[in-house]
């Protein structure tokens, strides 16, 4: 069977990195003595996965994770030894058993939304607008590793609307940005977008970025949960 | 003032998750439950720092007691460092995030002379005093310890008081103490604790002595010497005996370690199955200044390993000590350790390897599947210079640890030496490079093809107090270059890397090593000019350090390149490890003639003084069992 999880990267941990989190989680679950699934071979690794990488800065209310067992166990124990095991800036939100012919939840994973809190000099509800009746806006995307190379994406693919509000001096923003097998966007990548583009005056390094959800979409586009929220902690 | 640091200044430093804190394990307690705090200081970056055991060793005594609160801090990098001065934000712990200037006790440990410049910026980034005798009452205790205590003269200026020897009980007292005096209402302020503390065994007050100089040459002892150590009042002891743990079984372990998010330097289980070391290697400052030998018992040592395991969630111990393969239970221990976590995907691993087949039949045994590279350490090329440092080591010796381990499949070695070895000539260093041929000829002999990858790493040899070398005349800088590039031809052959240290960084630690008082001046002047991280080569300015020495009015080769007279009064000698100055003295005259010492542990006493001086005995468990 699999255990699917959704957790949290808290503000204390947010610079923690991808790789940094998943150990961690990985210790956790040795902590806590799940009974989780190894590779085989000389360098066994342990079976599980996260949804969706997460940007380094970023915090989460809905990391997914999915882990192997090897056998059988009773929710409610687990969670309990794994809420012990946690370090602070980690929690279990909710959990879930499914079956092991559910497909992954990397490949089932099409959208994720953020909510962005940034220090702003003024309201860009006009700006922000713009950008919600482009029909096309473009981005140079870096290559990983392509040594300053990148390639132009068609934003508007992955984000069609940024809802904002302003108060305060803050600029609070609110989109959806779909993940593709063949790729997807980052949170601070809108919002350099909107500075370059669309004028907003920001500084990128300020924001406050958290994701707040991610799940499926069925066929019809709406949004379709990937952990059953009955099981909500 | 408590400033946050923001995150636009997170997101732009390399690896920000060094100042955030909240790691697993880690503890905080709040201030209503805090009558003391001490901030531990590692004078380096976090992943170096969150690796030295000592420390994991008194968070964890510290924290159990009630009422002490101890946290960590680290020095920032150079890119945060940049970023604090620019908005004024003060260096402070990690886990309440509090300013050193507001903790009770700063501690820091002395881990290797090249990082006496970041305790200097620490201070200044904590917002604390730089000089001890200008701190105020709202100033912390200025607190250090480790290694480089047994000649902590050098820090004389910026420490408020020493911490000589093993942290376990001693650290304990003096936080009683302090609470104690805390709860009078701190009566006669910070010159009355010191008085008080000083009467803890094992507590230096630098402040409380007097250093005079010769002010003409004295028979052989040249002038600018040190006439006498004398203490300036009746309650500093003459002599600052160390303190020892006398039976490790007794006192408590870290079987909760932090566990970092971002990986260290060492990032596993450390269990640590003994201190000391007798082997006697005369080059050695550890193997002195840690005596005598006290192992744990292989009990003692699987529970801590089987806790220390279900705690932390790692998967690797390694099983540390200054000698591992000398430990009396070793074989026995990692075949009950790996039999206990078969099923836990866990692996165990050695830090170091003795030069003996049975070393290599180990690693073996506990690396059964990496296949990297083994490393010995003959320190030296020829038998003549192995003697003299009384390695105890043969060429046979190595012959065998390395046909041991390419019978077993491995095909790189890298082997350690040192040059600028007392009494080294041309022909010793060369017999480095034969020694390295040697070894890919055993390759072909075992394995019938050539091929085999030797990695030879060599540092420079600096002298250290406590050692039959404290006498010694370290190797000039154009010496130490000139061995150096002799090596570099001669090992110029097929499959093997030659690996050799910046030889300046050397030089200034030889200065500072067996330094006295009068440095403080030059560290600090070297400081206020930019030093930090001179242990990082790209950081280190041997110019920088150069002037300073000498605009403090200091010659370098007086205290460095100089053989010192066999009457010479030394900086530390009022600091004590245990080790008598007549065996000393003995085993470096001994080194001359290459007479071998033998090793106390299952042999004759060799007469240091460790054992009698500090009421210790050697703790062996194969020879207890018996």
């Amino acid at each position: 069977m699999k255990l699917r999880m959704q957790i949290t990267k808290e503000n204390g941990i947010r610079f923690v990195s991808h790789l940094e989190y998943m150990r961690t989680i990985e210790r956790a679950m040795r902590r806590a003595k799940l009974p989780i699934a190894y590779s085989k071979g000389f360098n066994p690794h342990m079976k599980f996965s996260l949804a969706s990488a997460l940007g380094v800065g970023i915090t989460s209310q809905a990391e997914l994770l999915e882990i192997e067992l090897v056998k059988d166990i009773e929710l409610k124990a687990v969670l309990q030894n794994l809420a012990e095991a946690l370090p602070l800036g980690i929690h279990v939100k909710a959990a879930d058993v499914v079956d092991s012919k559910t497909p992954k939840l990397m490949a089932s994973v099409a959208g994720a939304d953020y909510y962005v809190q940034v220090p702003c000099t003024k309201d860009c509800l006009e700006q922000l607008h713009s950008f919600n009746t482009a029909a096309s806006v473009l981005f140079q995307k870096p290559i990983p590793k392509g040594r300053g190379k990148t390639k132009e994406i068609e934003v508007k693919k992955f984000i069609t609307q940024v809802t904002g509000n302003f108060i305060n001096n803050n600029l609070e923003l609110k989109f959806s940005c779909k993940i593709t097998p063949t790729g997807s966007m980052k949170a601070t990548e809108l919002l350099k977008i909107l500075r370059d583009q669309f004028a907003v005056p920001i500084v990128v390094e300020q924001a406050d970025i958290e994701r707040t959800d991610l799940y499926a979409v069925n066929a019809k586009g709406a949004k379709k949960a990937l952990i059953g929220k009955s099981n909500f902690i | 003032m408590r400033k946050k640091i923001s995150l636009d200044i997170l997101s732009t430093v390399e690896k920000p998750a060094r100042y955030t804190g909240m790691e697993f394990g880690s503890i905080i307690k709040t201030q209503e439950e805090t009558e003391v705090a001490i901030a531990l200081a590692f004078p380096d970056i976090y992943e170096v720092g969150m690796s030295y055991l000592g420390f994991k060793i008194l968070y964890h005594i510290l924290n159990l007691q009630a009422g002490v609160a101890a946290e960590r801090t680290y020095a920032p990098w150079v890119d945060m460092e940049a970023k604090m001065r620019e908005h004024a934000l003060p260096l402070t712990s990690l886990e309440t995030m509090k300013p050193l200037q507001e903790f009770d006790f700063v501690g820091f440990t002395l881990q290797y002379e090249l990082s006496y410049s970041n305790i200097l910026n620490m201070l200044d980034l904590g917002g604390i005093t730089m000089l001890a005798a200008e701190r105020g009452e709202e100033d912390p205790f200025i607190i250090a310890g480790g290694p480089c205590v047994f000649n902590p003269e050098p820090l004389a200026d910026f420490i408020d008081f020493f911490i000589v020897g093993e942290g376990e009980e001693v650290m304990v007292e003096v936080m009683n103490l302090y609470k104690e005096w805390k709860k009078a209402g701190k009566p006669d302020g910070r010159s009355e604790f010191l008085r008080q503390v000083v009467k803890i065994s094992g507590i230096y007050v630098p402040s409380f002595y007097e250093v005079e100089y010769l002010s003409a040459a004295n028979k052989d002892v040249p002038m600018g010497c040190i006439k006498e150590v004398k203490p300036l009042n009746e309650i500093a002891p003459a002599i600052v005996q160390k303190r020892i743990v006398k039976d490790l079984n007794t006192i408590d372990f870290p079987t909760k370690p932090i566990v970092p998010y971002g990986e260290i330097v060492h990032d596993r289980i450390m269990l640590e199955i003994f201190r000391g070391c007798s082997r006697g290697c005369r080059f050695c400052h550890a193997g002195m200044v840690y005596r005598p030998v006290r192992e744990r018992k292989p009990e003692v040592l699987k529970e801590l390993a089987r806790q220390s395991i279900d705690n932390t969630g790692y998967n690797e111990i390694s099983l540390v000590s200054l000698s591992t393969a000398d430990y009396s239970c070793l074989e026995p221990l990692i075949h009950d350790l790996i039999g206990e976590f078969k099923d836990d995907k866990v692996s165990v691993s050695l830090p170091s390897l003795r030069i003996d087949s049975f070393s290599v039949g180990l690693a073996k045994e506990v690396q059964a599947v990496r296949k990297s590279g083994l490393t010995f350490a003959p320190e030296a090329g020829s038998q003549r210079m192995r003697d003299v440092i009384n390695k105890g080591v043969t060429e046979e010796d190595l012959m065998s640890a390395v046909g041991a381990a390419f019978a077993n499949g491995w095909s790189h070695v890298k082997l350690y030496f040192m040059i600028g070895l007392p009494g080294e000539t041309d022909e010793d260093i060369l017999a480095i490079a034969n020694l390295a041929k040697a070894v890919q000829g055993k390759y072909k002999e075992v394995t019938g093809k050539g091929g085999a990858k030797v990695t030879v790493s060599v540092s420079s040899f600096v002298p250290k107090p406590y050692t039959p070398f404290q006498w010694v005349g370290q190797n000039s800088l154009a010496e130490i270059n000139r061995k150096q590039m002799l090596l570099k031809d001669a090992l110029k052959i097929k499959n093997v890397t030659y690996q050799y240290h910046d030889s300046v960084t050397s030089v200034i630690e030889g200065v500072f090593a067996r330094g006295d008082r009068r440095l403080g001046k030059a560290l600090y002047l070297a400081w206020q000019r930019g030093a930090k991280f001179d242990g990082w080569s790209e950081h280190f300015s041997y110019e920088n350090w150069l002037k300073a020495i000498s605009d403090a009015g200091l010659d370098k080769d007086f205290y460095a390149t100089r053989e010192r007279a066999q009457g010479e009064v030394f900086p530390w000698e009022h600091i004590q490890p245990g080790i008598s100055r007549a065996f000393l003295w003995n085993e470096y005259q001994k080194s001359k003639s290459g007479e071998l010492t033998g090793d106390c542990r299952n042999g004759d006493c060799v007469g240091c003084g460790a054992c009698p001086t500090l009421e210790a005995k050697i703790i062996d468990w194969k020879s207890n069992a018996l």
